[in-house]
Parts: C-alpha cells; sequence; structure tokens
C-alpha cells in the first residue's frame, strides 16, 4: 500500500544520481527515493483507479507523490492551508491557544511564522499537499536542518522549529520526521557546492552557506553599472548559494518557489540580520559617502560610491 | 471513437487523428432550459460536441486528466474540473445551496448521470477516497473536485472565535461529506474564500 516503497534508510540514496552519496551520520536518509520509482502502473486506467479509506491510507507516507497521509494521534504542526482532507475527529487550532500552549515554548520558537502554523489534535487520518507539488517525508536523528519557510509543510512535536539567522528560512533541530515540499523531485547533494537561489529546498548540517557571486561579472565600475542595469549582458546565473564543509543540500528541480508572504520583521537589535538595521553606522565613514548615492529615490546606484573608495 | 459523440469543453482539444466535426453545444448543451439554467446559476461551461472516426486528444492546462466510469450513478463535479463526458451521459446543474457559497465554489455544481466515461481535470493527480457509514470525510473545499454516490454535503467550520481575530487554525471551513460514496480530491487548493480564513 505504501505508493513510495520505503526503502531501508541505510541504504545510500539516489544510486543513479549521486553514485558517491553516503549516509549521513545523524540525518535520516530520505525516505522515499521516488525518481526510482516507476511510473504507478493503471493509474487512472478504467480498470479501477485506487480507491482509500480510513484504514487503507498509508500510515505517514505518501499516498502518492503529491500528497501525504499523517496518522494523527497527538499533536501535529501543520503549515495552514496545507490540510486537504481528514478522517477521523481533529481539531485545528492556531499557535498560541489551546490545551498544548505549554508545549509550545519547547517546540515553536519563530514568533514570526506563528500566524502560518497551526495544531492539529486528535486522532485520524490527515491528508496534506501543497499545490501538487512534491512532497517527502523526512526523519531528523538528533540533527538539524535548515528549510525555506514556505517548503515545510508539517513536522513532529518532537522537533523543534526556530527561525534560522538567515531571513525567509527555518530551522528544525532534534528528533523525528517533517514533511517539506518541492517543485520537481528533491535532489540530495553534498557540498562544496553552489546552487542557483531559487532552486535551493534546505540543508543540512552545513555549517557556512553564503552567497557568492561570479568575481569577473561584478568586478569593477563597468561591473556595478552591469548589475544595476543589466547591459551588457547577463546570463541570470551570476548570483549563487555556495556549500562548503560536512552536510547535505537540497535542492529542487525546478526555480518555482512559493510567493512570499510577510512574516513582518525580526526583532530589532543591533547585529541580528533583516533586524531593521543591521550593523551600527561607524561614525565618519558613513558621512563620507557620496552624500546622493545613498538616497533613497535614486536607488543605491550598485553602491558606486564604494568602488571608487569613497 | 467510431462515429459515436463525445462532449467536451470548448477548446480543449490538443490533437486528433481521423475525421472529427467539432459543434459548438450553447449553454452547456442539454437544451434551452439547460442554457438558461447555467446562465442563471453560474455553472457555465463551454461546451463543443465531437463526432467522427478516430481518436481525439482532449488536455487542459497540464493538469491531470482522471477518468471515472458511471453506471448509472450521478457524478456532482466542479465545471471548472470537468473535462468531457462521453455522449451517452448527462450534464446538468445541481443546486448545492449555502454549502457551496460559503466555500467559495459557487452556489450550484455541475451533475453528470448516465452511463459512460467522464474525464476530470486536477492540479496533481487525483486521490479517491471512500466514505462508509461510521467514517465520515472532512474535506478542505479547495482540493474538493467531484464526488458520486449517496452522500451528503455539509459545511462544517471548525473555527471558533478566534478565527474573527485573525488567529484561527487556517482550516476553518471544511466540507464534512457522510454516507456512502467517492470523494475525488486534488492534491492542491484552489482559491477559495473559505481557503484564506
Amino acid at each position: 500500500m505504501s505508493y513510495p516503497p520505503q526503502y531501508p534508510p541505510q541504504q545510500p540514496g539516489y544510486p543513479q544520481q549521486q553514485p558517491g552519496y553516503p549516509p549521513q551520520p545523524g540525518y535520516g536518509a530520505p525516505q522515499q527515493q521516488y525518481p526510482a520509482q516507476p511510473p504507478q502502473p493503471g493509474y487512472g486506467a478504467p480498470e479501477g483507479p485506487q480507491v482509500h479509506d480510513a484504514h487503507s491510507l498509508p500510515v505517514n507516507d505518501n499516498v502518492n507523490p503529491y500528497a501525504f497521509s499523517v496518522d494523527l494521534n497527538g499533536p501535529y504542526y501543520l503549515q495552514k492551508g496545507k490540510m486537504i482532507a481528514y478522517y477521523g475527529d481533529v481539531r485545528f487550532s492556531g499557535i498560541g491557544h489551546g490545551s498544548i500552549d505549554r508545549a509550545l515554548g519547547r517546540n515553536f520558537n519563530s514568533p514570526l511564522h506563528a500566524t502560518d502554523w497551526v495544531v492539529a489534535e486528535g486522532r485520524g487520518k490527515l491528508l496534506l499537499a501543497d499545490r501538487a507539488f512534491d512532497l517527502n517525508s523526512y526523519d531528523l536523528e538528533n540533527g538539524n536542518l535548515t528549510v525555506r519557510s514556505g517548503n515545510l509543510l508539517a513536522f513532529e512535536p518532537t522537533l523543534a522549529l526556530k527561525q534560522s539567522i538567515i531571513p525567509g528560512f527555518l530551522t528544525l533541530i532534534g528528533t523525528g520526521k517533517f514533511v517539506a515540499a518541492s517543485n520537481g523531485p528533491v535532489h540530495f547533494v553534498e557540498p562544496p557546492i553552489r546552487v542557483d537561489p531559487q532552486a535551493l529546498v534546505g540543508w543540512a548540517d552545513c555549517p557556512a552557506p553564503c552567497h557568492h557571486y561570479d568575481h569577473g561579472y561584478m568586478h569593477g565600475v563597468l561591473g556595478g553599472l552591469r548589475q544595476l542595469t543589466g547591459l551588457g549582458g547577463a546570463s541570470g546565473e551570476e548570483h549563487q548559494f555556495e556549500f562548503i564543509g560536512a552536510g547535505t543540500v537540497l535542492i529542487q528541480s525546478s526555480e518555482t518557489l512559493m510567493a512570499e508572504r510577510s512574516v513582518g520583521l525580526v526583532h530589532q537589535e543591533a547585529g541580528v540580520p533583516g533586524g531593521g538595521y543591521g550593523v551600527p553606522q561607524q561614525q565618519g565613514h558613513g558621512q563620507s559617502q557620496l552624500p546622493n548615492v545613498n538616497v533613497p529615490g535614486l536607488g543605491n546606484l550598485g553602491d558606486i560610491g564604494r568602488r571608487f573608495g569613497l | 471513437m467510431t462515429g459515436d459523440a463525445v462532449k467536451a469543453r470548448n477548446g480543449c482539444m490538443v490533437a486528433y487523428t481521423g475525421q472529427m466535426n467539432f459543434k459548438k453545444l450553447s449553454g452547456g448543451g442539454n437544451g434551452l432550459r439547460g442554457m438558461v439554467t447555467r446562465r442563471l446559476t453560474g455553472e457555465q461551461m463551454e461546451v463543443m460536441e465531437v463526432q467522427g472516426q478516430g481518436t481525439c486528444f482532449f488536455a487542459d492546462r497540464a493538469t491531470e486528466v482522471n477518468l471515472v466510469r458511471l453506471n448509472g450513478e450521478t457524478l456532482f463535479v466542479e465545471a471548472d474540473n470537468l473535462l468531457c463526458t462521453e455522449g451517452s451521459l448527462q450534464t446538468g446543474t445541481s443546486f448545492t445551496g449555502l454549502n457551496g457559497m460559503a466555500s467559495g465554489t459557487g452556489l450550484f455544481t455541475t451533475k453528470v448521470d448516465g452511463h459512460g466515461w467522464a474525464a476530470l481535470t486536477s492540479k496533481g493527480p487525483a486521490i479517491i477516497l471512500r466514505v462508509s457509514q461510521g467514517q465520515p470525510l472532512r474535506v478542505d473545499p479547495g482540493a474538493y473536485v467531484a464526488h458520486t454516490g449517496n452522500l451528503n454535503r455539509a459545511l462544517k467550520s471548525g473555527g471558533g472565535w478566534t478565527t474573527l481575530i485573525g488567529e484561527g487554525g487556517g482550516e476553518a471551513m471544511q466540507v464534512e461529506f457522510t454516507g456512502e460514496g467517492l470523494v475525488y480530491i486534488q492534491p492542491s487548493e484552489r482559491l477559495t474564500f473559505g481557503g484564506d480564513v
């Protein structure tokens, strides 16, 4: 019944694509390797498509590549609007309400995203889906994984959800199972790697995600103008995210992203990225910039002032 | 196809071999009364009749196509999700009452009955869930595609007073199906009023 068959977790993932991908310690290999799946025979075929009921739905597994069935017994965290159907007695309550409020302090440490998440409680079978994106469940064993906030659908309360320092990303820490979406099958790659910003889904155990700009393209005044105006030819691939060190990077096979939802700003505090003002301006240095380069109406002219050493 | 007719939504033919005739059927293809009903109910459907010899291919925006066999049962489907039906099937409209309105899918829905095949579109392959006695199913209105069988539709609200102050559970609107039958859902949610509460 389990539609993507559950391979033993120790089996190296994606033998077709990543011949040398070893099982990562502390990070459960993906449960489904469904690129290896043959298309389900007879799907939608006249002789009878599969009919599910509350008992035949898989337990904590995919129904098809786009829908995931949760065997609910107790609380479960979901992103709002990802439930498509359920059997049984299930209640949904917003974060910050209900009887399990106390547990929230342990599990849910991202106040900015609180309005996007709900707690499902009760018993039953819950079906999750997201815009017909591919869904995968992952097991985390005493590990950490950072994922784009829109791509995370649900997680077990044994995991703790925290805001990543990188805006728009969430970090899961602990042991448990979570469900994430990707447009097209997800691929697991090992650093060092540079990935396109739109294709990045998340990463696990990587210490150093950073921006990478192609040097030749960005170099000098001409580069700044080119970046600003797009004149002189842009391949659209001048900017990547770079990952080094030990870990796993999750990428999706398309560049479609979920529309960003405004979640507000992080607490304004010096030194917090995205916190309104980052590093306090050094006296003197800030004054010495050209007076018109940072005028909001003009745009920042590609930080041209800094290129001149001003 | 050998000389028989298929009713399909306008513009969804992508290719055909052999001889085909395409004829527009006004107002949903069930006569003047059907046309008036559709116009009144807003469950409008531009339908064409295809007749001829050969193979005709239908598709719509790369959505998944699901085939449903009807043996005298009635299929209730949103007009947006109905791609084509065999000529032997009757289409009509049915009143869903306030349930449909509140869930954003309209007050009326399309009814298909008779013997033959109907093709439904869904974003992502449809999942078929069985509803039986004592085993009710609740579905997000945005994911609902169609249902067959003897089912009662009722709108359930999971939201309490907290929904009103914007701190609801996000799944405030659900359609509850009770009885005996099959429900088709898609792994995606269309935008509805109810989906946003």
